[in-house]
């Protein structure tokens, strides 16, 4: 089977709405998160947040609309799809929140004007967005919400792949979605998993993530010029039932999923040239996932953390910082995080033993493993590769 | 398709809802054997259907597909009035379970299983999105062993959940949860049927041209509840030897009808040995389900 290629792409993060400036950004140390004021009921709570830049918008429904719709456009555009193409392609959209944010906005809205309310009374349900997206832009093939927490776009990039390979379909719209909402916040605010400095994956005063925004879209199909040479080599996903909030801390599962991509992908370890860490700067996750690369790599290749520069981006985190990664990598540089998760120094993390990329350096093309690992035990790797084939 | 993907079993519990919800919590216990604490109504019914599906044994290589139309509405509305009107943050355990693949999760864990989980939902084609999502797996190699399932739950009160759905207020409202295994390996049990076809059409006529291609003699017809009458009765024209399959019949709504369709021709007593299942959205995009007994 031919693979299917990165044909066309976008993304809007909390480093910028075009590509050239979240790249720049990318060349620069990640900076502290802001704060969003989070009111629900008579309460309100300052919250750290990476907010979408270049996006002042305060109706959560225009904002959604606004941001996805652009970078489907700009996607679709850079793609070059012809309208016959674009009607039969597949939507395949990786989320956590859907479009919660505006149902919240709905609610506490209605709640002013009468207490007794009906919550959803809009949007009840996932498949809406979906839906709406893809009745906006003219497609009209198959459509796929993947729920699956922080893998969510990462698993609908591994299986618009698969449906291309298996002649389902020709090509596919990859989305990843994930905006500012009260639910979200305040319950990793409850799981007291929130810090308020830079995120610190792999660091020894590493204390917890700061969620982020962000919007992708990536179009997936056969090749079309010689300049597409982004592909999925391999993927794997594995449920482990440790437990549903975290990912078993001895690794097992971690290092099962990573060689189950590798092996699909038909590369030995030491065929990955550099690894984009799923880094939560959580104490177990990182523990977690720091035991599960080192029982399948005999030597770690370099490691790139982005969730420092934009923080976590929950269900859109599979999309967002793949792109983020090929756009450094076609600009022929590992991104780097200097002072952070460098466990080379007296004072690192000696425990996990792995320290992030410190310094922006050359990369050249090759195979890439992607790590991501979720709430409900979902664990995901993919393994890209912009190789010459 | 070209490797054969064989069904060895299905498994459901739908049960309609007046106006208070059935207790599942003893249901949940007595079919699993086990006691769970702390879970919702799409967790329970969850496990129930998957438990019914495989008798609580399958290979441990056995991978979850779990969809939904609208996900876990129970726990995401309980947690939104809690939030908005009382001031109540999330409880750590509760929020957790919002992910909707943490059924996944839980199924997984009663079957004692290790491989591929995934939960996709979609307005008009759940149980059909998760079909094509494991037979492609199947066909691809990335298993041999699939559970594939979908959920609806409804919330109280049941007039506000009709509103949320958009139903009359005379519309009698229910829950679902319906499963099968496939598999593409020979695993020591008799099948039950084979999966044919699970596929996607994204207009008319293509999918007439295809029901053109089937020629099996004895086909049975059965429709997903969002194919209008007019299209019924196209579609019905274009078979020889037809005879509806009526799964539907005295069913209360919930958004994933087609989720039954399968396991009640596979029961059934039905003539045909064939189940041509058909399901539309309103764009006029169709989705099919072909098995064989």
């Amino acid at each position: 089977m031919n693979p299917c290629y990165f044909l066309g792409s976008a993304l809007h993060t909390s480093l910028g709405s075009t590509l050239v400036a979240q790249v720049d950004a990318l060349r620069r140390p990640p900076t502290p998160p802001g704060t969003v004021t989070v009111h629900y009921a008579d309460k309100s709570q300052v919250l750290p947040y990476k907010l979408l830049a270049d996006c002042d918008m305060e109706d959560a429904a225009q904002k959604l609309h606004s941001v996805v719709d652009k970078v489907i456009d700009t996607a679709l555009e850079s793609a070059q799809l012809t309208r016959s193409e674009r009607r039969a392609a597949g939507l395949f959209v990786g989320t956590s929140s859907f479009d919660i944010s505006s149902t919240e906005q709905e609610y506490r809205n209605d709640l002013q004007h009468n207490p007794a309310a009906l919550l959803m009374r809009t949007h009840s349900s996932q498949g809406m967005l979906g839906d709406l997206l893809r009745r906006r832009h003219g497609l009209y093939g198959p459509d796929f919400s993947f729920n699956t927490a922080c893998t969510a776009s990462a698993n609908a990039l591994m299986y618009a792949d698969a449906m291309i390979r298996s002649g389902r379909i020709q090509h596919a719209l990859v989305m990843g979605i994930e905006l500012h909402n009260s639910l979200t916040a305040l319950g990793f605010h409850g799981l007291q998993l929130l810090t308020t400095s830079t995120m610190k994956p792999f660091d020894r005063s590493r204390n917890g993530l700061v969620l982020g925004e962000g919007c992708s879209a990536l179009v997936l199909g056969p090749r079309k010029s010689s300049q597409h040479q982004w592909h999925l080599k391999g993927s794997a996903n594995l449920c482990d039932t440790h437990s549903v909030s975290a990912t078993n801390p001895d690794g097992s599962v971690v290092a099962e999923v990573i060689g189950a991509a590798v092996n699909h992908a038909a590369l030995r370890p030491q065929d990955i040239a550099a690894i984009k860490v799923h880094g939560t700067a959580s104490l177990l996750n990182d523990e977690a996932e720091a035991a599960g690369m080192k029982r399948v790599f005999s030597e770690l290749p370099p490691l790139a953390a982005i969730k420092p520069f934009i923080g976590h981006t929950l269900g859109a985190c599979g999309l967002n910082e793949l792109l983020l990664f090929c756009a450094a990598a076609d600009r022929e540089f590992l991104i780097a995080t200097p002072g952070i998760g460098n466990n080379a120094v007296e004072d690192g993390d000696t425990k996990l033993g792995v320290s992030l990329n410190q310094r922006t350096c050359e990369m050249l093309p090759g195979n890439f493993l992607m790590n991501y690992f979720g709430f409900g035990g979902n664990n995901t790797a993919l393994v890209i590769s912009n190789v010459r084939e | 398709m070209n490797k054969a993907i064989q069904i060895y079993a299905s498994g459901d519990h739908y049960h309609q809802v007046q106006e208070t919800l059935p207790d599942l919590k003893e249901l949940t216990q007595q079919v699993t054997g086990k006691s769970f604490r702390r879970i919702g109504r799409f967790i329970q019914l969850a496990m129930i259907g998957a438990a019914r599906c495989t008798q609580l044994s399958v290979p441990k290589n056995t991978a979850v597909y779990l969809s939904s139309g609208r996900g876990d509405l129970e726990l995401t509305v309980e947690i939104m009035t809690e939030l908005f009107l009382r001031s109540q943050t999330p409880k750590p355990l509760a929020f957790v379970n919002t992910v909707s693949n943490a059924a996944c999760f839980y199924v997984a864990q009663l079957l004692g299983l290790k491989s591929r989980s995934n939960y996709v939902c979609n307005l008009h084609f759940a149980f059909e999105s998760v079909l094509q999502l494991a037979a492609t797996d199947l066909l691809l190699g990335n298993t041999t062993s699939a559970l594939v399932g979908s959920i609806d739950v409804v919330t109280q009160p049941v007039n506000d959940h009709r509103q949320r759905l958009k139903l009359a207020s005379d519309t009698t409202v229910g829950e679902g949860s319906h499963w099968l295994w496939l598999g593409t390996s020979d695993i020591s049990k008799p099948r039950l049927g084979d999966l044919i076809a699970a596929e996607h059409f994204n207009e008319k006529e293509p999918l007439i041209e295809w029901i053109r291609q089937q020629s099996p003699e004895k086909l049975a017809l059965s429709f997903g509840q969002h194919v209008n009458t007019t299209d019924q009765g196209i579609l019905r024209s274009l078979i020889t030897h037809e005879q509806v399959f009526d799964y539907r019949v005295n069913r209360a709504y919930y958004d994933c009808h087609s989720g039954a369709a399968i396991g009640e021709f596979l029961r059934s007593d039905c003539l045909a040995q064939t189940l041509l299942h058909i399901n539309a959205d309103r764009d006029g995009r169709y989705s099919v389900m072909l098995v064989n007994r």
